[in-house]
């Protein structure tokens, strides 16, 4: 064989999740993304029927965010019936849905008994949470 | 500005944005971003992590489909994600302490030169729908990052295996730090590194880029909503938009996704990146 010529390369041994492992993460993304758009719309039409006379200025200088972002606050907000707690559940299942289509795939090559494949996944899944969960209001 | 027109033009924005996005490959954030600081008057680090938000909704929007399809890769994206995660965090990272420091010019000024980065990249890519197939490297064997698909197209199974796992890894940890700290997809370079070193055939390499996109983001959408720089009430339409943009683009006009609406579209993300560039040094 030349320099010129091609290695000859046997044809790959194809590796795949099973089939309903991509059913569950295709509804994983459609849920998530439904119920966040739902929750965020609802949200939005409310503070706009509210809050009607609010310029753009007062939106941008106040974040309601920093008011829900621990798990009691928003608890809180929820109970009150706070427009701003609501949005801010919104945003937190849209943030959540790709974390959950780790968690799925994190349960199926678990399954199907990949052990590195397991460990890259969990690995991932605890890098995400940290961010949410320490990095994030730590550096607050 | 009334309450009532600043969010319907947040979300008729956002909707061009997803639309224009999803046709171009580039994502609603590199136009969200730009638009949200120059035309809404948000602060830099609010509007990146609004980009999150588009890039989310984008991201899961069309996403599904590729799943559905089995053209996304799972094994594939999930191995690389153990570089890009770790890029973003620390991208989020550095943007929430640039901002502490008062040095949101430099951001802008980072923010323009990379969204100039993104255009020869967009137009860099091959194109080649099949890749020559290249040996396997050891550690892509020892994971099995081997796959096949059914091309609609070409009419035949496609199997496929990922070479060059190394400078593949060491993108992705480039790629998932521009994405964190911009708030920017950052599907250029993730693409780019599919099909240049783990040479996986387009459709693979675009499918799984999503899919990565998604998660990433995920990463530094949850450093910068933790962090307080997510504004719901600015959120929220554009998310909306955003994913009703991307989910036409994806669904009604699949035959535009060319190079020409790329040639249209990249002036555009250029002049913007130039009102970043100058903003940033204070010019008017």
């Amino acid at each position: 064989m030349t320099p010129d010529e091609p290695a000859v390369i046997e044809p790959p041994r194809v590796h795949r999740l099973p089939d309903e492992a991509y059913t569950r993460m295709t509804l994983v993304l459609r849920l998530g993304l439904g119920i966040s758009l739902a929750v965020l719309l609802g949200g939005l039409v409310a503070y706009v029927l509210a809050y009607p006379g609010t310029s753009s200025q007062s939106v941008l200088a106040h974040n309601p965010i920093l008011s829900y972002l621990s798990l009691s606050g928003l608890g809180a907000g929820l109970a009150a019936g706070s427009i701003g707690a609501v949005l801010t559940l919104g945003l937190i299942v849209l943030v959540a849905t790709p974390i959950v289509r780790v968690v799925s795939g994190l349960y199926y090559f678990r399954k199907v008994g990949e052990r590195a494949m397991t460990a890259i996944t969990f690995t991932v899944l605890v890098l995400l949470l940290l961010g949410l969960l320490v990095i994030g209001p730590h550096i607050r | 500005m009334d309450l009532v027109l600043f969010v319907v033009l947040l979300i008729l924005v956002a909707i061009a944005a997803g639309l224009v996005g999803s046709l171009t490959g580039l994502g609603g954030g590199v136009v969200v971003i730009p638009l949200l600081i120059i035309f809404f008057g948000a602060s830099v680090p609010i509007a990146i992590g609004t980009g999150f938000v588009t890039i989310l909704a984008t991201s899961s929007a069309t996403g599904a489909a590729y799943v559905r399809d089995r053209l996304s890769d799972i094994r594939i994206g999930m191995f690389l994600e153990i570089a890009t995660v770790p890029g973003a965090l620390v991208g989020a990272t550095v943007t929430v302490f640039l901002t502490h420091a008062n040095l949101e010019s430099a951001l802008l000024i980072a923010l323009g030169v990379v969204l100039f980065a993104i255009i020869p990249g967009s137009l860099a890519r091959r194109h080649i729908e099949l890749p020559a197939p290249q040996p396997q490297d050891a550690r892509s064997k020892m994971l099995g990052l081997t796959g096949e698909y059914h091309d609609e197209v070409l009419d035949q199974d496609v199997a496929y295996r990922a070479a060059r796992t190394t400078p593949a890894l060491g993108v992705m940890l480039g790629a998932g730090a521009v994405s964190g700290m911009f708030g920017i997809g950052g599907g250029v370079f993730k693409v780019l590194a599919l099909e240049r070193f783990l040479n996986l055939p387009m459709k693979v390499s675009t499918a799984t880029s999503n899919f990565m996109i998604g998660v990433t983001a995920a990463a530094g959408a949850g450093v910068m909503l933790a962090a307080g720089y997510v504004n719901p009430i600015l959120a929220a339409p554009v998310a909306v938009g955003t994913a009703s943009g991307a989910f036409l683009g994806s669904r009604l006009l699949p035959g535009l996704r060319n190079r020409t609406v790329r040639l249209l579209f990249l002036p555009v993300i250029a002049a913007l990146a130039i009102e970043m560039v100058l903003r940033g040094f204070g010019l008017p």
